[in-house]
């Protein structure tokens, strides 16, 4: 069969319930060959779930996945580098011993799981702990080991859970190298994080779902735009509070920041507005940007709450929303989408 | 369900290498080894802490009374003459010919220094032989430390007897040499009524065959339980420490379930050879060794009676499947545990099972319960009893071959099953956290949520 679109991942229509409560309601997306591909979602949105039934982990109730046209329970295990959002290692077990043990139930031969074992581990900087157990580890390099677990057999497709969170700077540095090498090697990625910066940082694509369901979803420059609306960065020197900018119609501080803020500007109102306003008032303007709102405000105003915000699952009609409004950032709901209850009054 | 031998091997690998390096696999085949040595010098440990096999030596005291026989000599070839050598078709014992004489008889002159190294431990008694004034008979008193119920007392009782009878028939003017025609023994033999029948066991071999089974059925329980419990806990540790997940994405829980148990049922046979090694060459070497330790040998060594071939066949494939059964489902129902304190608790209705197969397999094979009981029979076909109590009645000679076979067949069909059953929950169980287990739970599983 032929396809005039190259996809390779495509997931159709998943539910899957967890006895009253609903896990998956309809999730659909595909995933092209070779793409960093950003999966979004609150805590208890159900990308866990998702990812453990493209690995045939779990079943889903109805729907299906499929790799190349082919179901992905059928697919050879070896298809798949999997880090999962619960870190697990065996605790008792040697470094290496576990990673060629790893290696060798994807078919790697066990020389040559150790010989890449090894260079991972270098690479890591951390080729003095490939003999020690993994429970002396601390946890950061814990999930570097899990990361070689994950990538060691070069697996045409990567399914990562939060890979970055809970590392310092120098090793997400490391990883994200590791990352984008993998993608140069022609790797399909599909990463979960809760750190937008990233999903801008190295995301083609992106989906976002909120309750088991598709909120938005597309190329990231297209769902940035897709809002319609437009955000200002401005920094003035020596003014952080922007009280004026309450003169101005249909604008208003979206983010205060001490080296900028972030401005909500209504479709209607010219942002270079902003700008005569401010010099107007003979303020001396040190920067002036005019961008699409950021992933994370795309976050907050369709799901309702901050990427890190959890959200607690109880059975069908859920309760909407967080824990009431993020201290100090002042966020509002965006302009009028009825996807979200909306959380806290604007600034 | 997809099963990829290559993912089966390298399951069980780990689990061979990574629970055979723990310091309970080690400290268990030690303490292994030592209980199992203790089992097979038994004999030679036996004598040398409370002295048997060492020469009893009784001394006599004749006095003036003149016995027609010599008391010591005679009363030594009495004593010494090797038990049931009379009896037809002994239990294969050659009557220790190699073996030094158990009694030395001493006769000496002085009863109060013979009286005193009985009390000081020296010697086990000193026999008095006197004469009765009334009737002219011989008397015997007999001076120990033992209780007159015992054993050497109670032979000295039957040998003094015969010197009494000598001397008597010397009396009555019946020499020597003629009285040795007196005391051979008659030609006497024992007939079956049905003599068709196979010839009925003795009291030896009937015990012999119920220790047989009573052996077997304790070491198949102890792999069970303690091999059981090894897979349990291998389950709940991956389960508890997340690390269950990462393995399913490289493989399936039914591979993942028969590496395991192919691999600790590895270790386990490992185990067994490494105590049944030493255990078998110091059962061998007990001549040898009990010359080295204790300066004399304690006989010649044979197989244990009871022990054939075909038992031992029968036992090999009883215990790996019997073993399979049990660990499979031992490892599915861990998969429902959060944290390994939760295991004792799942598994303790496999536990019951499994000694209750053992006790009922114990006592029908120490006489306690009767093997030809319909129960005992019916339950020596029902697959988590028949490893027990099939191999207990087959030592008992109680089940013949096509028992064996049936009961093979029934088990064989069984742990395919079990196998299917463990898996489906392993497959559920898994990725369940935080619930308890409970029989609601297992009933959502088996309808097969996943």
């Amino acid at each position: 069969m032929s396809s005039l679109f190259v996809v390779s991942l495509v997931l159709d229509n998943l539910t899957k319930h967890f006895g009253t409560v609903t896990a998956l309601d309809g999730i659909s997306f595909s995933v092209k060959p070779g793409e960093v591909f950003g999966f979004l979602g609150g805590n208890g949105a159900g990308k866990t779930t998702t990812m453990r039934i493209v690995l045939d982990i779990l079943r889903a109730d109805s729907g299906s996945v499929t790799w190349n046209g082919q179901p992905t329970a059928e697919a050879p295990r070896a298809t798949w580098g999997y880090l999962p959002e619960e870190r697990g290692l065996y605790p008792r077990m040697g470094v290496l011993d576990q990673l060629v043990f790893l290696g060798d139930l994807y078919k790697l031969s066990r020389k040559e799981a150790a010989r890449r074992a090894k260079d991972w581990l270098e690479r890591f900087q951390i080729a003095d702990y490939a003999k020690r157990r993994a429970e002396e580890l601390s946890k950061g390099n814990q999930q570097k080991i899990q990361f070689i677990a994950a990538v060691l057999h070069e697996p045409p497709v990567l399914l990562m859970d939060e890979p970055f969170v809970g590392l310092d700077p120098v090793n997400v540095a490391l990883l994200k190298e590791a990352f984008l090498e993998m993608k140069g090697r022609g790797a399909t990625i599909v990463f979960s994080t809760h750190q937008m910066e990233m999903v801008e940082e190295l995301c083609e694509s992106v989906v976002l779902i909120d309750r088991g369901k598709v909120v938005l979803g597309g190329p990231v420059r297209e769902v940035r735009r897709s809002t319609g609306r437009q955000v200002i960065r401005l920094a003035i020197d020596g003014d952080t509070e922007l009280a004026w900018l309450a003169d101005v119609p249909g604008v208003r501080v979206v983010r205060p920041g001490q080296d900028y803020a972030e401005l909500d500007v209504e479709q209607s109102v010219d942002p270079e507005t902003v700008l005569r306003a401010a010099l107007d008032r003979g303020k001396r303007v040190t920067q002036f940007l005019i961008d699409d709102p950021s992933i994370e405000e795309i976050f907050i105003e369709k799901v309702g709450r901050k990427p890190t915000e959890e959200l607690h699952l109880v059975g069908t009609g859920a309760a909407s929303g967080g824990p009431g409004a993020p201290a100090g950032s002042g966020a509002g709901a965006g302009a009028g989408t009825g996807a979200s209850t909306g959380t806290g009054a604007p600034a | 369900m997809r099963m990829d031998r290559g993912n089966v091997i390298a399951v069980a690998r780990r689990e061979y290498v990574a629970r055979g390096s723990t310091r309970t696999f080690k400290l268990t085949t030690i303490l292994l080894v030592v209980v199992g040595l203790g089992i097979a010098l038994a004999p030679v440990l036996f004598r040398a802490v409370f002295g048997e096999g060492k020469q009893t030596t009784i001394e006599v005291v004749v006095g003036d009374s003149n016995p027609a026989v010599d008391v010591g000599s005679t009363l030594g070839a009495i004593l010494n003459v090797p038990l049931g050598s009379t009896a037809a078709g002994g239990t294969g014992g050659t009557g220790g010919t190699d073996a030094p004489p158990k009694f030395k008889v001493v006769t000496v002159g002085d009863a109060a220094d013979a009286r005193a190294r009985v009390l000081a431990g020296e010697t086990a008694g000193l026999l008095i032989v006197g004469r009765q004034a009334s009737d002219d008979d011989l008397t015997f008193q007999y001076v120990t430390k033992e209780s007159a119920a015992n054993r050497v007392p109670q032979i000295v009782r039957q040998a003094v007897a015969t010197i009494a009878i000598e001397d008597r028939l010397s009396g009555a003017g019946i020499p020597l040499a003629d009285q040795a025609q007196i005391f051979s023994a008659p030609v006497y033999s024992v007939a079956q009524a049905d003599p068709n029948a196979p010839p009925p066991q003795s009291p030896d071999e009937l015990v012999a065959g119920g220790a047989i089974g009573f052996v077997l059925a304790i070491v198949l329980f102890m792999a069970i339980v303690l091999y059981g419990q090894w897979i349990a806990y291998s389950v709940a540790e991956e389960k508890s420490s997340r690390v269950m997940e990462v393995i399913l994405g490289a493989a399936t829980p039914f591979e993942l379930l028969s590496g395991k148990v192919v691999g600790v049922g590895a270790l386990a046979l490992t185990q067994y050879v490494i105590v049944f090694v030493p255990a078998t060459a110091a059962l061998l070497l007990q001549n040898q060794i009990a010359a080295l330790v204790l300066g004399t040998t304690v006989g010649p060594i044979g197989m244990p009676v009871g022990l054939s071939i075909p038992l031992l066949l029968a036992f090999g494939v009883f215990f790996i499947l019997g073993f399979a059964l049990y660990a499979v489902l031992y490892a599915g129902a861990a998969a429902l545990v959060s944290r390994t304190e939760d295991i004792n608790q799942i598994v303790a209705p496999m536990t019951l099972v499994a000694a209750a197969g053992y006790l009922v397999a114990v006592y029908s094979s120490t006489g306690i319960l009767d093997a030809k009981a319909t129960f005992v029979v019916v339950m020596s076909f029902v697959p988590f009893f028949s490893p027990y109590l099939m191999l207990s009645r087959l030592g008992a000679g109680l089940a013949g071959p096509l028992d064996v076979i049936v009961a093979l067949a029934i088990l064989a069909i069984t742990v395919p099953f079990a196998l299917w059953l463990a898996a489906r929950f392993y497959a559920a169980g898994v990725l369940m956290y935080g619930q308890r287990p409970s029989l609601r739970l297992m009933l959502r599983v088996l309808r097969g949520a996943r």
